[in-house]
């Protein structure tokens, strides 16, 4: 059903495992390493964001939680341990952050996600003898020889793993509690879906996911400081590449990643520090012209389905009564 | 006694501080309270606002005790703008995407600001910033702070007053209570949007103005007071604009004890503690009656 995604994402994965074997220059594949880390966050969000329409502006916590974990951990034990001991402690932060925040609806939720996020900052920043505080703290490297290749083909294959867990997500029937809970989620309540558990779950896997992408990052650059792990630009840029390629559709992220990141690096030159104002222009766009980004527009525009299964976030239907009381969000579930 | 002049002079500069967070949030619980968005430029405005007052200071010599009303009028009109030429178009049930949008304007402002100015950092130097109001031997209060705190009481006032009084005010209200029989009524809901848009933005600018005397100048400085008024409007309870001012003045005074006793870098963690608090247990809101 989702054939022509699925089609289009092996022939970009193809490219990028044949990439490295013509390209010998370290700063491009650093570059597509970076638009395939930013893809592989942007599914893990697109996972809570896209499919259970949890929109968070807090994912820079479990990537920043899973780069201070291998930081951190690896002063005690190999760094390979101390990725999975980031992995754990990431969804720890996702099962507190989640079960405070799930509770919450619309911008309320969003909010949250991200006093969450600050308050993980302020504490990396404020407890110098263990995070490093301001100054920052190494982080080891994971792959001695031939580093910036091997970076570049683990970035790759995760990006694979969650493109592959996000197929799975969406044929499977966890996908579509996710997509019901996105669409009503009163509905998807009083048919029997337990959305308090289910949106947890989505929220532990994408945790991971992160936590993962948080740890490469973190090991290529050798030395992390909380501004950049825990920032808000980060979360903000992880949940735009989802929404401009597409959220809640498969090769959302993976498009949008492609999109933006090209424009960034492009832009960079021209705009010098300035090149946020790319992003800027490109979100105020998509907003206005493109509800459900490139993929979802394509999507709908081509008809590849017979029934698509709505993409969220679109322009909504005019107001009516009906839609009188959803206007005012109940800022706690009932 | 010898904790009682730092308490009180603590608890004094936190109301003087909590006056211009009052404004700030006062500003952005208008725009959710009438039009239910979370306006993510609002830290962007207050920017926008320091930058035009140091700009009129730098080159028109102008104080910024006056120059402030300036940018006041300069963030009314963007305000108004990008109501009527962005929010306006999205439907008002797409809330992420309004959030999205104007996460996008705010980057634009920064980053614009960015090119234009630079990043680096900037502060006034006129002679008044050295003053300061003694208060019995033991008590100083900074004289640009009062000053500020003098012109943003009267602001909010002003505000409070035109939204509680006007036939305008009144239309906003009604907007807020219920969208869907204000235009009903006659009430031309764009044009009270679009003034209601700008109203807000203003209050920031204005309050950029009065921060600038007594704060430094770069073009990230706006994030900061955007996630404070997040909180002051979830605190004061769902747009209601006294109860942001009331919330403004706590956290002020809050964040001021928080620095006395644990020191300058907890107080932020204090701020975001409490927000996480207020959204678990009370995210109706702590201060004010719950307004529609």
């Amino acid at each position: 059903m989702k054939r022509p995604q699925v089609m289009i994402g092996t022939v970009i994965f193809a490219v990028a495992l044949v990439i490295p074997l013509f390209l010998h220059n370290d700063y491009f594949l650093q570059v597509i390493f970076r638009l395939f880390l930013f893809a592989t966050l942007g599914l893990a969000w697109n996972l809570v964001g896209g499919y259970a329409g949890q929109l968070s502006l807090g994912h820079a916590a479990y990537f920043g939680v899973g780069a201070y974990g291998l930081a951190l951990l690896s002063k005690g034990m190999s760094p390979w341990l101390a990725i999975v001991g980031g992995v754990v402690l990431s969804m720890i932060c996702a099962l507190i952050i989640g079960s405070v925040s799930f509770r919450l609806r619309g911008p309320y939720f969003c909010l949250a996600t991200i006093a969450f996020t600050e308050v993980l900052r302020l504490i990396a920043k404020n407890l110098p003898n263990v995070t490093g505080g301001d100054v920052g703290t190494p982080v080891p490297l994971l792959f001695p020889h031939n580093s910036m290749r091997s970076f570049y083909y683990a970035c790759v294959v995760l990006t694979i793993l969650s493109f592959a867990i996000t197929y799975w997500v969406e044929r499977s029937r966890f996908g579509y509690y996710l997509m019901a809970i996105r669409e009503d989620e009163d509905t998807a309540l009083s048919v029997g879906v337990n959305t308090a558990r289910v949106k947890l779950w989505a929220l532990l896997l994408s945790a991971a996911l992160s936590a993962l992408a948080g740890a490469l990052y973190a090991s290529l650059f050798l030395f992390i400081v909380p501004d950049q792990m825990f920032g808000v630009e980060v979360s903000v840029e992880i949940a735009i590449l989802p929404m401009l390629g597409g959220a809640g559709t498969l090769l959302g992220p993976l498009v949008g990643s492609i999109v933006l990141e090209t424009a960034s690096e492009v832009f960079k030159n021209i705009f010098k520090e300035a090149h946020l104002l790319i992003y800027g222009i490109l979100v105020v766009l998509v907003v206005l012209f493109l509800p459900e980004g490139i993929v979802g527009t394509l999507n709908r525009k081509l008809r590849w389905f017979k029934a698509a299964p709505r993409t969220p976030f679109a322009s909504a239907p005019p107001p009516g009564p009906a839609e009188e009381s959803k206007r005012i969000p109940l800022p706690l579930a009932e | 006694m010898s904790w009682f002049y730092p308490f009180l002079q603590a608890v004094l500069d936190g109301i003087l501080t909590g006056s211009l967070y009052a404004l700030i949030a006062m500003g952005m619980a208008l725009i959710f309270g009438v039009m239910r968005i979370v306006n993510f430029a609002h830290g962007a405005f207050l920017m926008l606002g320091m930058y035009a007052t140091w700009v009129i200071f730098e080159y028109g010599h102008v104080n910024p005790y006056f120059g402030f009303l300036a940018a006041g009028a300069l963030l009314f009109a963007i305000g108004a703008a990008v109501y009527a030429g962005l929010v306006r178009h999205i439907p008002v049930q797409a809330e992420f995407m309004i959030i999205l949008l104007t996460l996008g304007v705010s980057l634009i402002c920064v980053d614009t600001v960015l090119l234009v100015f630079g990043a680096d950092y900037h502060q006034l130097n006129f002679p008044l910033l050295g003053k300061n109001f003694r208060l019995g031997s033991q008590i100083s209060l900074n004289a640009p702070w009062l000053i500020s705190f003098g012109i943003a009481l009267l602001a909010a006032a002003g505000l409070y007053l035109f939204v509680m009084r006007t036939m305008f005010g009144r239309a906003a209200r009604a907007i807020a209570q219920n969208p869907y029989s204000a235009p009903l009524m006659g009430i031309n809901i764009h044009r009270v949007q679009a003034v209601t848009f700008g109203l807000g933005a203003a209050a920031a600018g204005i309050a950029g103005g009065l921060l600038l005397p007594v704060f430094y100048l770069y073009p990230d400085v706006g994030h900061l007071f955007n996630l404070k008024s997040f909180l002051m409007v979830v605190m004061g309870g769902m747009g209601s604009i006294e109860g942001a001012a009331a919330a403004g003045l706590v956290l002020g005074v809050v964040e001021s004890l928080t620095s006395l006793y644990w020191g300058n870098e907890w107080a932020l963690v204090v701020d975001f503690v409490i927000f996480i608090l207020v959204l678990s247990f009370r995210p109706s809101g702590i201060f004010g009656s719950q307004r529609a």
